[in-house]
């Protein structure tokens, strides 16, 4: 994909590239080019700056980054499983898109907004009411782990399926991070993929963004160069987990 | 069918998952138990001014919906937001919104008053429908027009979710003795002047017996007395009240998270709740204050006696209602399209569904969801599947910090039964510890999500 053949909107206070629907590359597109948003290609790093690596990666543990606002967060999972390809997803207007799949050697790295599209339930300094249960732990959302659930009024969400809401009232699948990793091992965000919350969060959670962020400009920021990338268990005090 | 205790019992066993919701005969459109007497007048009373409401023309299809509780906040938004052309109207009698789902914390002051209530403007103006305020009189369903206390309105689909009703006539017939009961010992589970009541009983409380009563049917919010006697007894424990929460329950033990309940009423209040299964109130003598069951006989200090309930008077007043197996006066819909039986575009939605769903506030919020899909459905010709009601509920067992325990359900039709029993049932009943006190920021969480959802 070419720069030129970006199309580039100025939102409100933020710069934000929305692509033409016709050149989204094959495996990867939304019905009407609204549901996918290329940002700035961030690469994924730790706390000290040094290169995140795929392999590095521990099995089903949550890591948060911020994408593509200073203020978003967004999971980034090595699954026990390959994730599927290819698989249609539905917005809750009823738009439908395809999430490609995973990427790393294994096809099950992945990415999504952290941010519930129900309530907006996200994680923030204090607690974390959303992360992925692993495989072997129960869940009160659905009838077995390995789900991403959301505990404020038990979604659940598949990581192997583009984040596909399982069940709760969700009425659509987490926004996903398109990834990318490269041969030298490196994961970089590029894109969103899906409805993000992002406009309803910002309007919603004023207090948290001055208390957290310096106010609600500066987390609306965009992420540029590189993000770190640390432990849920880091990033919230309290991970709750139902 | 004649429904018996027993049944009502079993469906308040929640593990027991066969619970005995009978739905309506879809064949049919009738249900085995008698249609209220007053309806037959009441369809074409005529109350109201007779002058139309001063709002502008309808712009689309207009969708009134009476009710400005879980149930209609969420029908209202969202029916908005999927048939952005029609003409949304919630008519709501009350100036502001107070919440009954967290007004436990709010009697003892673990919460401040403004997280229990909300503001009407602030839904309309966010989700771009109307807010107009009055009380509806009358329904006038051939000319399809509402008359209220502000003028007549006129509609193409109306939803009537007034919530409950009590239905004290298992303890008095007399007016006048009911008039006392609601004024000086209110229930306190339909929220506004009876939660403030309640409050300010508590702030005043010297000690003594505080008598509490837990009905039969399907009564609003199963976990709610129960809660109250922890939070109640918490506040006596913290405030070193000499007073002791008397919980007479007519049912045959505690209806919903019986174990996360029991053990906190035996480690945490062993010596302050009495909890009586199986008692059902027969007498209250408001002079001598005593209170009688068929086998104990309580003197108390001060009380709120929560009655059975029943559906809100509005279904009455437009011929809408019929006896549930459950309570009196319920919604006459069809248990899948909320519609009225026999009378087009006219839905129920709400506490006073006749389907055995638990009366609360998550299962109104979702059920309003999907009663949305079915109305923009009707308007913009598509068919919708059916989606069942969830009933996510969290329940404070003590406070500061709040520790709670939890309950996730859903529902399913068992055709050959013709009834709904629960399916994917998840408890969460350990109160103590860290487990505990996540429990009881889920319960703010949960909160504030389900404000967010009706009123921003």
């Amino acid at each position: 994909m070419e720069r030129r053949n970006f199309l580039k909107v100025v939102g409100a206070g933020a710069t934000m590239v929305v692509i033409n629907p016709s050149m989204i590359s094959q495996t990867l597109y939304a019905e009407d080019g609204m549901l996918f948003k290329a940002y700035e290609k961030v690469q994924l790093v730790d706390v000290d700056g040094k290169p995140i690596l795929a392999s590095a990666l521990e099995a089903e543990k949550t890591y948060v980054f911020n994408y593509p606002h200073m203020a978003t967060p967004c999971f980034l999972l090595n699954l026990p499983d390959k994730a599927d390809n290819e698989v249609k997803l539905k917005s809750e207007d009823g738009v439908e898109y395809v999430w490609s799949g995973a990427v790393g050697k294994d096809q099950n790295i992945v990415a999504y907004t952290a941010i519930c599209p129900h309530q907006l339930t996200h994680p923030n300094k204090n607690d974390s009411f959303i992360s992925y249960v692993p495989k072997k732990m129960k869940t009160m959302a659905y009838k077995e782990g390995g789900v991403i659930v959301c505990g404020s009024h038990l979604s659940a969400y598949n990581p192997r399926r583009g984040a596909e809401n399982l069940s709760g009232p969700a009425a659509q699948p987490l926004a996903s991070i398109v990834l990318e990793h490269k041969d030298d091992d490196t994961i970089w965000a590029v894109a969103v993929l899906g409805q993000d919350k992002f406009h309803d969060y910002f309007k919603s959670f004023k207090a948290e963004f001055k208390e957290q962020w310096g106010g609600k400009r500066k987390a609306k920021k965009l992420v540029s160069i590189s993000v770190a990338t640390v432990a849920l268990t880091e990033y919230s005090k309290d991970v709750i987990q139902y | 069918m004649a429904f018996s205790r027993r049944n009502a019992l079993k469906f308040s066993a929640i593990a027991a998952a066969a619970i005995g919701v009978t739905a309506c005969n879809k064949d049919t459109g009738t249900a085995e138990s008698t249609v209220s007497a007053p309806e037959a007048a009441a369809s074409t009373a005529t109350v109201g001014s007779g002058s139309k409401a001063f709002l502008p023309p309808a712009k689309g299809p207009r969708v009134v919906v009476v009710g400005g509780g879980w149930s209609g906040l969420s029908v209202a938004k969202y029916t908005k937001k999927m048939a952005p052309n029609a003409d949304v109207i919630l008519v709501e009698q009350r100036q502001s919104f107070m919440s009954g789902p967290v007004s436990n914390l709010w009697l003892v002051g673990e919460v401040d008053l403004d997280f229990i209530t909300n503001d009407y403007l602030q839904a309309a103006r966010e989700n771009k429908y109307t807010y107009f305020q009055a009380t509806v009189v009358g329904v006038d369903k051939v000319g399809k027009t509402i008359q209220t206390s502000n003028g007549d309105i006129d509609y193409d689909y109306l939803v009537l979710a007034p919530g409950i009703d009590y239905d004290y006539s298992q303890w008095t017939t007399d007016p006048a003795e009911e008039l006392r009961l609601k004024t000086e010992y209110p229930a306190a589970f339909i929220p506004g002047s009876e939660t403030m009541t309640l409050r300010s009983k508590l702030q005043d409380f010297e000690g003594g017996n505080f008598v509490m009563t837990v009905p039969g049917g399907n009564y609003r919010c199963l976990p709610a007395p129960y809660e109250r006697a922890c939070v109640i007894a918490d506040y006596f424990k913290r405030e070193g009240i000499e007073g002791k929460v008397i919980l007479l329950d007519e049912n045959a033990g505690i209806t919903i998270k019986a174990d996360g309940f029991g053990s906190a009423f035996k480690e945490l209040y062993g010596d302050i709740i009495e909890y009586y299964p199986a008692n059902k109130v027969e007498k209250i003598d408001l002079e001598k204050k005593m209170v009688y069951t068929e086998f104990e006989e309580f003197e108390f200090a001060d009380a709120a006696f929560y009655p059975h309930v029943r559906g809100g008077k509005l279904l009455e007043v437009a011929g809408v209602s019929k006896d549930s197996p459950f309570n009196k006066h319920e919604a006459n819909i069809d248990p899948f399209t909320y519609e009225v039986i026999g009378e087009k575009d006219i839905f129920c939605s709400g506490d006073v569904r006749p389907m055995g769903f638990s009366k609360s506030g998550n299962t109104a919020n979702t059920e309003g969801h999907y009663l949305a899909k079915v109305i923009a459905g009707r308007i913009n010709g598509t068919q919708v599947k059916w989606e069942s009601p969830l009933t996510v509920c969290f329940s404070a067992v003590s406070m500061s910090p709040v520790h709670g325990i939890s309950i996730n359900a859903g529902y399913k039709y068992d055709a050959e039964a013709k009834a709904f029993g629960f399916t994917g049932v998840a408890m969460n009943e350990e109160w103590r510890d860290k487990v505990g006190t996540n429990n009881g920021k889920g319960l703010m969480e949960w909160a504030k999500g389900m404000y967010r959802d009706m009123f921003a």
